[in-house]
């Protein structure tokens, strides 16, 4: 039933703070008004959608935006046809979906993928296809630490290094506990990062794993408690943290200890369903601008949800990178010779080379260039769920952890900073 | 005498095992953290071994162990949660659920389990399984994932056992698990209605000769074990995780504590349940369990199959 309450729920929020803006059509690339109608350019996308977990949103978004660029000139006069896979969280069709788009019908380029597993599974295949993947719902280590996947979010690692910079330096917690699910790329791989920021700045972290198929959360939120820390950090997907949170508040938790959450809980259905116990308590990093942010960018993101989605698709942190993700590919096939838009080589050497494309749903510049690794958005907002909504504790502010550094170099060569 | 001493073998073997269990997952540990978890985890034990004896009870009755118990009871948890989000007011959303799972249940129970009637007990779990798709299908068709809670008055009332606080719902859970063993078993030893379940149980072709009423008798059978599977649906929503896949994969541990008291004595079946809980929650202590915890039930399962088949019959091999 969340196909009717959700966009109820945004509107309601944004017209509550007068976010909303005028009645004027969205922006998308030429914005000639005309619809494109020469030979379609084929793109592929790739989502997990089953349960348990929804990641379609991104997809939805990029969907919806390249919708918008065919009703305002195309690309050069042609429309873009977004072939969508959904991979159900089942390796096997994952690799299934990337070789039908990537072989059969011979896609120039993959946008807006969004997944718990694809990008591992098929960085190997985009390597050797010499597909550069600008993906927008990264999960995995994989997806970030490839040749040719780049992403427009940041997933766990770069979203709880954020809120917990933000607490150790405003609210001096000392101590984390970082409870996530018991799956290497996801939950050790970011909760190992928390650590190195912790340990790096004078404190201390544990992590506290769960076993995805236990259906009990009881028990995580007991170790958890049995390590000692100050503050718990709930790294899980939205449905489970809101289990975990239950739990803490079955025991009557909230004084206890300091509550951070990664991006996953930066949901407007979440305050609501966390109930007022939790009102003013729970930080939670936002990987992109807060909803109710007056940029360009992120208002143009309303307009082309509203004008080009469907009625119940979620707006949520993916689907803003989702758009984001299909505006950038866009603004670069803008740039190249008509002629060379339907050429995957040109297309993916294009996407390659993007530098310094600026956004105000980013806080930093996003690039791709060559590297084994790419993490272009590695800062963030803070906020605090409060009132039922969320409010902004911290604007942008960049991630000061080690393993930022390799990519800190990489903009100071590009020229970035 | 022989069954006595038999009994007390049992009961004293399984005091040492769970002590045993008990030690070498909390070695090291200081003994407050270990109540801490032993608490917790015969709170979620209750609620399989709850699950468990609706399996029995429907089981006992039409020899059909319905794997579409869960999914009755994710349906019913998802229905009631929907209703207090369109402002029902929660005692009628309650019921609501509970009658969703009853419909469900009686619906499968009238119009699929007589036409398989004589088909072995097996394939009336596989067809049971079938329906659980089915059940879980629609339910992930109308709440697509999402952030929900489901809360009960009682979450707000608790008294600290063992240092853990221990909700009202999660006591309601033990009692009215250990009050439906008392009455059940009270009804199928006492009543005539009992006696008839037990009867088509052990022979349905027989029991019809006698004029025993085999719709009405099953009927009933299914009933009980839908509002079961819509209460225990309830609870499991609102004391582990309101996810339709999740409710309805607590069937398992449900399963394995029903096959834990041979599908028959709900006594053990509550035990076992109460076991799979206890040991599931107190693995989470050992860094080199903690990862296989989800074999727990199965384990169990295995272990208590083997010990109570000791040269005594085969349990899905009734009807041969």
């Amino acid at each position: 039933m969340r196909r009717l309450i959700l966009p109820l729920t945004l509107v309601s929020a944004f017209g509550a703070t007068g976010a909303l803006a005028d009645e004027s059509a969205p922006h998308c690339g030429a914005n000639t008004g005309e619809a494109a109608t020469g030979e379609p350019i084929k793109i592929g996308g790739i989502h997990g959608n089953a349960a348990p977990g929804d990641f379609s949103s991104s997809t939805d978004a990029a969907a919806a935006y390249f919708s918008c660029v065919n009703a305002n000139g195309g690309i050069h006069g042609r429309p873009i046809e977004y072939l969508v896979e959904n991979d159900q969280w089942n390796p096997e069709l994952a690799g299934q979906a990337a070789s039908k788009l990537l072989v059969d019908e011979a896609v120039v380029a993959m946008v807006g993928n969004g997944s718990f597993l694809e990008m591992a599974v098929n960085a190997g295949t985009y390597k050797d296809a010499d597909m550069m993947v600008m993906a927008s719902a990264c999960a995995v280590s994989e997806c970030f630490e490839s040749s040719n996947i780049v992403s427009t979010n940041q997933g766990p690692l770069g979203s709880n290094v954020g809120v917990i910079q933000y607490m150790q330096e405003e609210l001096g917690v000392q101590s984390v506990a970082c409870i996530s699910l018991a799956i290497p790329n996801v939950g050790t791989w970011s909760c190992d990062a928390v650590t190195g920021y912790m340990e790096e700045n004078g404190g201390t972290a544990q992590s506290v794993f769960l076993n995805p198929a236990a259906p009990d959360v009881n028990s995580a939120m007991l170790e958890a408690i049995a390590t000692g820390a100050d503050t718990m950090l709930v790294n899980l997907p939205a449905g489970l943290a809101t289990a975990v949170l239950k739990a803490a508040e079955e025991q009557d938790l909230r004084d206890a200890y300091k509550w951070a959450a990664p991006t996953t809980l930066y949901d407007l259905s979440v305050p609501a369903a966390l109930g007022e116990y939790w009102d003013g308590h729970i930080y939670v990093n936002a990987e992109l601008a807060p909803f109710t942010d007056g940029g360009d960018d992120n208002q143009n993101w309303i307009k082309v949800m509203d004008g080009f989605a469907n009625a119940d698709d979620p707006r949520d942190t993916f689907s803003q990178s989702g758009y984001l993700s299909a505006k950038f590919f866009v603004e670069t096939l803008l740039k190249m010779d008509a002629g060379d838009v339907g050429d995957r080589e040109k297309v993916n050497a294009a996407i390659t080379g993007i530098s310094g494309y600026a956004s105000d749903l980013m806080c930093g510049p996003y690039y791709v260039g060559e590297a084994d690794f790419h993490y272009p958005n590695h800062a963030g907002h803070v906020v605090l769920i409060k009132d039922g909504s969320f409010e902004v504790v911290r604007d942008c502010f960049e991630y000061n952890s080690a393993y930022f550094d390799p990519h800190i170099a990489i903009e100071t060569t590009l020229g970035l900073r | 005498m022989t069954l006595n001493r038999s009994i007390l073998l049992s009961t004293v073997l399984y005091v040492i095992a769970i002590s045993a269990v008990i030690a070498v997952l909390g070695h090291g540990k200081p003994a407050k953290v270990i109540s801490l978890f032993a608490v917790s985890g015969l709170a979620t034990g209750a609620l399989y071994a709850l699950g468990g004896i609706g399996l029995v009870v429907l089981y006992r009755a039409t020899g059909v162990l319905n794997i579409a118990y869960g999914a009755m009871g994710a349906a019913a948890a998802m229905f009631a949660w929907q209703l207090g989000q369109w402002g029902i007011i929660p005692p009628l959303t309650w019921v609501c659920g509970i009658a969703l799972a009853l419909v469900l249940s009686l619906t499968y129970g009238r119009g699929i389990a007589p036409r398989l009637a004589f088909q072995p007990p097996v394939v009336k779990a596989v067809a049971t399984l079938g329906a659980a798709l089915i059940i879980l299908g629609g339910v992930n068709f109308f709440w697509v994932d999402d952030v929900r809670k489901f809360s009960l008055p009682t979450d707000t009332i608790g008294i600290q056992i063992l240092g853990l606080r221990v909700t009202a719902t999660r006591l309601i859970v033990l009692l009215t698990a250990i009050a439906v063993v008392i009455v059940i078993q009270s009804y199928l030893k006492h009543s005539i209605r009992g006696l008839q379940m037990r009867s088509i149980a052990n022979d349905r072709a027989l029991s019809a000769l006698l004029g025993i009423p085999i719709l009405r008798v099953e009927t009933l059978a299914w009933g009980i074990s839908g509002l079961l599977a819509g209460f225990t649906g309830l609870l499991f929503g609102d004391l582990i995780r309101l996810e339709p896949t999740v409710i309805t994969f607590m069937v398992i541990p449900a399963i394995a504590a029903a096959i834990c008291g041979r599908l028959e004595n709900l006594w053990l079946v509550l035990i076992g349940g109460l076991s799979i809980g206890l040991i599931e929650s107190l693995m989470t202590l050992s860094p080199l369990f903690k990862s296989i915890r989800p074999v727990t039930p199965f384990a169990i399962a295995v272990l208590a199959m083997l010990w109570m088949q000791r040269g005594t019959r085969l349990i899905f091999d009734e009807e041969k």
